[in-house]
């Protein structure tokens, strides 16, 4: 499936249909890390800071909580650990059903979570970033994750293996990093690569998840810098 | 209580606060008073220690402001600053505990606080369905669920009707009389006429004048104030200036202030040969000081 010279989305789709023959087994274990990482953490992990951010702005009650002796920082650590926590539940659950179905992931477990952590700190810290920049009101959430994240989403192989994309998206894959996650994590919990193997993925995902963070803590700031003089 | 001396607070090149100083005793009711952008709101937000100030000291209950004297704050702002879709117990337990109150001071502390607010009948209702008068009244329940030892009220009662302000007034009142020290800003003259022991009034950042009540009335020089309607304006105000009478307008009322007092047919005796539809006494008021000392001095 590595190359395809010419591009048929009809036909390439049919000859995968016909052509790939996959166990209950390893079909649940192949559709862990984009499920993962594409649709659960995606929506959990960046809808969710998001949707926290401009719900607590708008209610305002940001201006009461930073009144109270809680300070910026545990807020922000706290949303990042609550989303943190729903991340880790999400993983758990998504490599139970998979072992329920007899699912095998042959090693670098410790890699693989690694790989889980990046993305969901990808993820919060995008989301401080949107909540705090862009998104003014409640009904801003669902359509700037529509129009920022479906389009990353539909590149990174979450839903259609990117091999069937023309080269041109293959090309712009590469700078996708939900792309990146998904290699990184497939690549490490079903092939079990090692972390020589996976390191173009896993050092872009470092990257782009300390800009996130670090775009995610500054936007933060900004934000409360507004509120406290409300 | 509060002390205040020279404080300061710019944005960029805009200057908030030049100086201010004052000093609030415990069981006081302040009232600062101040048009819109007077610093009024910044001041509370300094003193919530939301805002760092340029310059000046703030001390409260004798403590130099610091994160730790948030706990000596209540703060009631201008918005009803309210989670929803928890319960009024829950908004109230959730503040309680970021103010590290144990289970048991909790349970305690929400059960006072919604009895002195009168909302323990709407323990469990969300705090979304409650009315505007009642969510304020759930507001101040917060403020002072930490036991503080400042209340700040930031225009506690914009935005409600009648009835649900002059429950906020008799909240406000019951607090006074417990000996709760209070800072309360507000646009409304007759509330901090009604409410405050002392009061300031603040212009682009600098305190004009504060005192009583009594002690501002010294800023007219006027024991009455003639309220009069007429067609002949012009004649009335050159007819007043003659008998040494101040003219001031009050909206559209055109008004006379008399350094004594005199009886009403004394008055229209004074303006004999103007043709007055009306004529009205009123004692000093706040308003009317507020007018004097934000427009002419």
């Amino acid at each position: 499936m590595g190359s395809l010279p010419s591009f048929d989305f009809g036909n390439q789709w049919a000859d995968l249909v016909g052509a790939i023959s996959l166990s209950i087994a390893d079909a649940f274990a192949q559709s862990v890390p984009p499920c993962l990482v594409g649709t659960a953490l995606f929506f959990s992990c960046l809808g969710g800071p998001i949707a926290t951010i401009v719900a607590e702005r708008e209610q305002r009650t940001l201006k009461r909580l930073l009144a109270s002796p809680l300070r910026g920082t545990s807020y922000f650590l706290g949303i990042f650990l609550a989303y943190g926590a729903i991340g880790i539940g999400q993983t758990i659950l998504v490599y139970s059903i998979a072992a329920f179905a007899n699912a095998e992931f042959p090693e670098a477990t410790w890699l693989a979570l690694l790989i889980v952590f990046l993305s969901m700190s990808a993820y919060v810290g995008s989301g401080f970033c949107i909540g705090a920049n862009l998104a003014r009101r409640t009904e801003d959430v669902n359509a700037l994750i529509a129009a920022l994240g479906v389009p990353l989403l539909l590149l990174s192989g979450a839903f259609i293996p990117i091999e069937f994309f023309p080269k041109v998206l293959r090309d712009i894959a590469q700078f996708n990093p939900i792309y990146h996650m998904i290699q990184a994590l497939s690549k490490a919990s079903i092939l079990g690569q090692n972390f020589a193997e996976i390191a173009p993925h896993f050092w872009f995902l470092v990257g782009f998840a300390g800009l996130m963070v670090v775009g995610g803590w500054l936007s933060y700031r900004q934000m409360l810098t507004t509120q406290r003089r409300r | 209580m509060l002390k205040i001396e020279n404080l300061c607070k710019s944005y960029g090149q805009r200057v908030v606060l030049q100086r201010l100083t004052l000093t609030i005793s415990p069981g006081e009711v302040y009232g600062l008073l101040g048009a819109n952008g007077a610093g009024k709101t910044t001041t509370i937000n300094i003193l919530c220690h939301l805002l760092r100030s340029d310059s000046g000291t703030v001390t409260i209950h004798n403590q130099p402001l610091s994160e730790e004297t948030k706990s000596l704050i209540g703060l009631v702002s201008q918005e009803n600053l309210l989670y929803g879709s928890l319960t009024c117990a829950e908004n109230l337990d959730f503040f309680a505990r970021l103010h590290g109150l144990s289970r048991l001071q909790r349970r305690e502390r929400v059960q006072v606080c919604l009895d002195a607010v009168g909302l323990s009948d709407r323990a469990r209702s969300p705090a979304e369905s409650l009315s505007g008068g009642m969510q304020r009244r759930l507001s101040i329940a917060i403020a002072l669920v930490h036991h503080p030892k400042l209340l700040i009220l930031d225009e506690p009662t914009t935005g409600l009707d009648l009835e649900a302000r002059i429950e906020i007034w008799r909240l406000i009142r019951q607090l006074q009389s417990q000996g709760m020290t209070i800072l309360l800003t507000t646009h409304l003259l007759d509330e901090a006429e009604r409410l405050c022991d002392r009061l300031g009034i603040l212009k682009e950042g600098c305190l004009l004048v504060e005192g009583s009540l009594n002690q501002l009335r010294q800023c007219i020089q006027a024991q009455e104030i003639v309220i009069v309607q007429t067609s002949d304006e012009a004649g009335a105000i050159a007819r007043a200036k003659s008998l040494g009478f101040l003219d001031r307008r009050y909206g559209d009322d055109l008004a006379f202030w008399l350094p004594e007092a005199l009886e009403l047919k004394e008055i229209i005796s004074k303006f004999d040969g103007i043709a007055l539809e009306s004529i009205a006494r009123q004692p000093v008021r706040l308003e009317h000081i507020y007018n004097e000392v934000l427009n002419f001095k």
